[in-house]
């Protein structure tokens, strides 16, 4: 049994065979594989389904998927409760009428599992006949029943799992910890664990996709209490541990979705502080570090919360997992983070409690709806400020160019914010509350977001704590470098003037060669720690910022700003002309915060210096930057030091998001040639992680593209 | 140009991994005392600044060929002439491409210094800056430097061929944490032919250097057909084993990939397959330093 690394580094072996068996098989798709077998459970016999109303229909869906979804209990597991329809793996609710599928489910949030350890879902039910008696007669009270009769699908489906394990002796623990949760409070580790990932099977199995938020936070106590009382050892605990990362992968079926087929958006933070500003770092902590160090599964993207301070023991555990590739940790510079946060209108208790949406955005978790609008900078500048490369606009000065670019984004940013009217219905009158408008049901992730019950209203419709909208640039590194290329080669070295520009840009630098050479080679860009470049791009960072502060508390809204691509620089690439930093049109682009491919000479610690001049704190909603490592850059132990060394260096100088990955290309290149043998090579795309053979070419190509130039 | 105030550099490579613990900047000084057949740096034998060209890089653009000395002719290859070079670099200057560029760049101390600062979020308390070359103590103006890099409390380690002034080498070892210190040859003939100097001041100053508390790792160069001898290897490990201060030996085995770099001088490329070691050559390097107790590492 062996598990990939991007080195020669052999994994630790820790746990016991069966589970290293169990991780094995998993991750080899065979529950995956099985998942797929049943797409979704059949509405057909219900009667006059059409003529229900969408939220009559949604509880229908649910009813059936708890009554009819296989029954999955694999052998040797510690924990139980899986995800078994396929339609899940695709972002859809898996039930069809008439063959179709009758609604989409929700992801980019992490739901609240504090309140089903510490109350159980009875707890909520509790919270749910409440809301009710307040609301009877009103508009919300039909959510509200839809609450509750989503609950009793949700026991429905509980009580399938108590019949099917109380079969067998074997199942004796398993049958015993859901006897207590996730109804009733945890008392236990064991339960605890038990608990979350029955509530995040049932979630999933509804064709949602949450986040698992702080993990160590949740289950830390708990394990605490255990070993103290002397009922559990920590190798015990790391067993069963191990099985939540294991059941995990139980949607890992080797199929070409494009982006990968490992994004279910499963994010784990771990470390930092809590409310009261106390570290929260833990056995647990470790555990985690343990487990993905010793079975390299990739499908919960971890996150780590680092600050100027964080021990020694901890940043060194980080650096010893992330040596082994596969781009599963990645760390947030809390400080920064909780600041942002402070100035973005949240109160101090609530920024410390910060975790993300499943990718990295980060967010109240529990208490947060989030949608991101992206946008791509380079396209505004193009198309719009320089209009083209028509020759129609002309600009004296750099200065006048930028002025109507940070113009263009404002328009372009206001188109946004205007998107957000859309929720709500129309009203006359100016004065009257802004009413939102009904939205797609999606009862089940609105049990676990604070808000929603007590308000009666669902995620989507306003009822989460907190709602967020976030314009995402995109395209930074490169808008930054054209702009800068201009004011170089036009208004300073007056190489050309700025129609000639337009003009050799219009035609793609056909014929330009000379002057396309000179602006690749002798132009330093961003990426490479030089003021003149990393000034242009932290000036648009801190604008843009400002342009969405500037359209804020429109209605309540939190509307920050925040920095990525993901894997868009992809799609965009059609959409894009040649550029004014030397690229031709077709050529792929920078990714997130990371400097433009093969621009950067200088090393991983003048990209971390390039992204940390911009002011990152005006940026709430977060900016992410990728630092690609070579094998042979971090063996041993010296190359523990390194890693440590970037992560000191990330959060001293004000960063904010940092997904560092060990790539070698020439193993990516081999397992494009024989994917059969690198059926779990997993590399970071960009909050997530894939399964390298899952992505298709092109995708493929960008990796190896991002990672060659080192 | 006031010597002992600046320092002629051919290259400032940041994030660095091998030339000491941590992460680390190098810097490449200008000007070496050996001439070593095999050496991976060519650029920085000479104390002066000197034209490279990169042919793979040249895209017949023509920008060069103004050249007062008629050094670029266009045949049509680019074709350099290199004894009518003076040296003057405005070719380089003019060149998109960087496939000419002249090597060698004069900095003030403070200058340098902040250069290298630029990382000090990254070094944390074991990384900081390495020296080397060329042979940096060859320039006085080393010391006052790593003066100043001390003063900003970061580490700094310095290569050295060992062939320097006594001088210069008593004013810098409270400067320098460690030294990594090249001894390319035990045998005195072989050395000289080989690198154009006797070994006999390298392994003097070495030892003395020792005497005055200097940390040392020996960098020990491994070239087939050269110095792959036994009685080299244990020479070295009883040279270890008489050092008061000295913390091991690295093992450097040759490649070849340097070689390139002497045709961007315009000299043939000194690259010799033959020269690289077998496993078990460096394996009988290593066992026999083991041996005499001696902590070894391969790079």
């Amino acid at each position: 049994m062996e598990f990939y690394t991007q080195n020669n580094l052999v994994r630790p072996v820790r746990l016991c065979e069966t589970t290293r068996g169990f991780a094995y098989d998993s991750l080899n798709r065979k529950y995956g594989l099985d998942t797929l077998r049943v797409s979704s459970v059949s509405l057909d016999s219900i009667d006059r389904f059409e003529n229900l109303s969408p939220i009559e229909k949604y509880d229908c869906c649910i009813q059936y998927i708890a009554m009819q979804a296989p029954i999955r209990i694999c052998a040797g597991e510690r924990i139980s409760g899986s995800a078994t329809l396929g339609n899940s793996i695709h972002h859809l609710v898996p039930a069809t009428y008439g063959g179709k599928p009758v609604f989409g489910s929700i992801s980019h949030l992490t739901v609240d599992f504090e309140t089903v350890l510490k109350r159980g879902v009875f707890g909520i039910r509790d919270d749910v006949l409440a809301s009710l008696e307040r609301h009877k007669n009103t508009s919300r009270e039909r959510f509200l029943r839809s609450c509750h009769a989503c609950i009793e699908a949700f026991s429905l489906w509980h009580g399938r799992y108590l019949q099917a394990l109380s079969t067998e002796e074997k199942w004796k623990d398993n049958y015993q910890n859901l006897l207590q949760v996730p109804f009733k409070p945890a008392r236990t580790f064991y339960e605890a664990v038990q608990s979350i990932w029955f509530t995040f099977a049932f979630i999933r199995l509804c064709g949602n996709w949450p986040g698992i938020g702080r993990i160590d936070q949740l289950l830390g106590p708990y394990l605490k209490r255990d070993l103290e009382q002397g009922t559990l050892t920590l190798s015990e605990a790391r067993e069963i541990l191990a099985h939540f990362f294991i059941k995990g992968c139980e949607w890992i079926n080797g199929q070409f979705i494009g982006s990968g087929d490992a994004q279910h958006y499963q994010n784990i933070v771990l470390g930092g502080i809590d409310a009261e500003g106390k570290t929260v770092t833990n056995e647990v902590t470790y555990l985690v570090l343990d487990i993905i160090e010793e079975l390299g599964i990739s499908d919960f993207p971890v996150s780590v919360r680092v600050s100027r301070t964080t021990d020694e023991r901890l940043l060194t555990r980080v650096a010893e997992v992330m040596r082994y590739g596969g781009g599963i940790l990645a760390v947030y510079n809390e400080d920064l983070v909780i600041e942002a946060m402070c100035e973005d209108g949240y109160s101090l208790e609530e920024a410390r409690s910060f975790a993300n949406d499943g990718c990295w955005e980060v967010q109240v978790p529990g208490k947060t709806y989030f949608i991101y609008s992206p946008f791509d900078a380079l396209q505004v500048l193009q198309q719009r400020t320089l209009g083209g490369y028509e020759g129609n606009i002309i600009y004296k000065t750099y200065e006048d160019m930028y002025a109507q670019f940070k113009q263009d984004i404002t328009c372009r940013v206001g188109e946004i914010a205007s998107a957000l009217r859309g929720y709500f219905e129309d009203k006359t009158d100016p004065d009257a509350p802004w009413v939102w408008k009904t939205q797609m049901p999606c009862t089940i992730v609105s049990l676990f977001e604070q808000g929603c019950v007590e308000q009666g209203l669902s995620y989507l419709e306003g009822g989460p704590v907190y709602n967020v909208h976030s314009p995402h640039i995109g395209g930074l590194a490169d808008v930054a470098n054209a702009l800068y290329a201009i004011k170089k080669i036009v208004f300073d070295e007056q190489r050309c003037t700025f129609l000639d520009y337009m003009r050799i840009l219009k035609n793609n630098w056909e014929g330009e060669e000379t002057l396309r050479q000179y602006v690749l080679h002798r132009l330093d860009f961003y990426g490479n720690d030089c003021d003149a470049v990393d000034s242009i791009a932290a000036q648009i960072l801190s604008d843009f910022a400002d342009i969405c502060r500037s359209f804020e508390q429109t209605h309540g809204y939190h509307f920050p700003g925040g920095v990525s691509t993901f894997g868009r620089q992809l799609e965009w690439t059609s959409k894009r002309l040649a550029s004014p930093h030397g690229r031709r049109k077709g050529e792929i682009l920078a990714a997130n915060c990371s400097p433009t491919p093969d621009s950067d000479r200088e090393g991983a610690t003048a990209i971390i210096r390039s992204y940390c001049k911009a002011d990152l704190k005006k940026l709430a909603s977060g900016s992410a930057l990728d630092v690609k490592l070579l094998p042979g850059n971090v063996s041993g132990s010296d190359g523990v030091q390194v890693i440590v060394g970037l992560i000191r260096g990330f959060a001293t100088l004000g960063g904010f998001f940092m997904q560092p990955d060990v790539v070698d290309t020439t193993i990516l290149r081999e397992a494009q040639q024989h994917p059969e043998n690198y059926q779990n090579l997993s590399v970071r795309v960009s909050g997530w992680n894939a399964r390298f053979v899952t992505l298709n070419k092109e995708w493929q190509e960008m990796v190896i593209l991002q990672n060659e130039h080192r | 140009m006031n010597t002992d105030k600046q320092l002629h550099v051919t290259e400032i490579q940041r994030f660095c991994m091998h030339d000491g613990p941590g992460i680390r900047t190098t810097v490449f000084l200008k000007g070496c005392p050996l001439s070593c057949a095999w050496c991976h740096n060519p650029e920085t034998q000479s104390a002066q600044s000197e034209l490279l060209y990169d042919e793979k890089l040249c895209i017949g653009c023509g920008k060069c060929g103004d050249c007062s000395q008629k050094v670029h002719s266009f045949l049509p290859e680019h074709y350099v002439k290199r004894d009518h070079c003076l040296q003057c670099g405005l070719c380089a200057a003019l060149c998109p491409t960087q496939a000419l560029f002249m090597s060698g760049i004069s900095y003030t101390l403070p200058e340098l210094r902040d250069l290298v600062l630029r990382d000090l979020p990254f070094y944390g308390r074991d990384g900081g800056v390495t020296l080397s070359g060329g042979e940096p103590l060859a320039q006085e103006g080393t010391v006052e430097f790593l003066r100043l890099c001390k003063s900003a409390e970061i580490s700094t380690a310095v290569e050295t061929c060992g062939y320097v002034n006594l001088k210069i080498l008593e004013r810098i070892v409270p400067f320098v944490d460690f030294f990594l210190w090249d001894v390319k040859d035990t045998n005195s003939g072989r050395h000289k032919q080989y690198t154009g100097v006797s070994n006999k001041l390298i392994l003097d100053r070495l030892q003395y250097a020792d005497r005055l508390g200097a940390k040392t790792r020996l960098r020990c160069i491994l070239i087939n057909g050269v110095n792959t001898d036994t009685r080299h290897y244990s020479n070295i490990g009883a040279l270890v084993q008489r050092l008061v201060n000295c913390q091991g030996v690295d093992i450097l085995p040759y490649h070849a990939y340097g070689g390139r770099k002497s045709t961007l001088l315009g000299r043939r490329d000194n690259g010799k397959i033959e020269w690289i070691p077998t496993q078990d050559q460096i394996d009988c390097f290593a066992d026999t330093l083991q041996n005499m107790n001696v902590a070894v590492r391969c790079l």
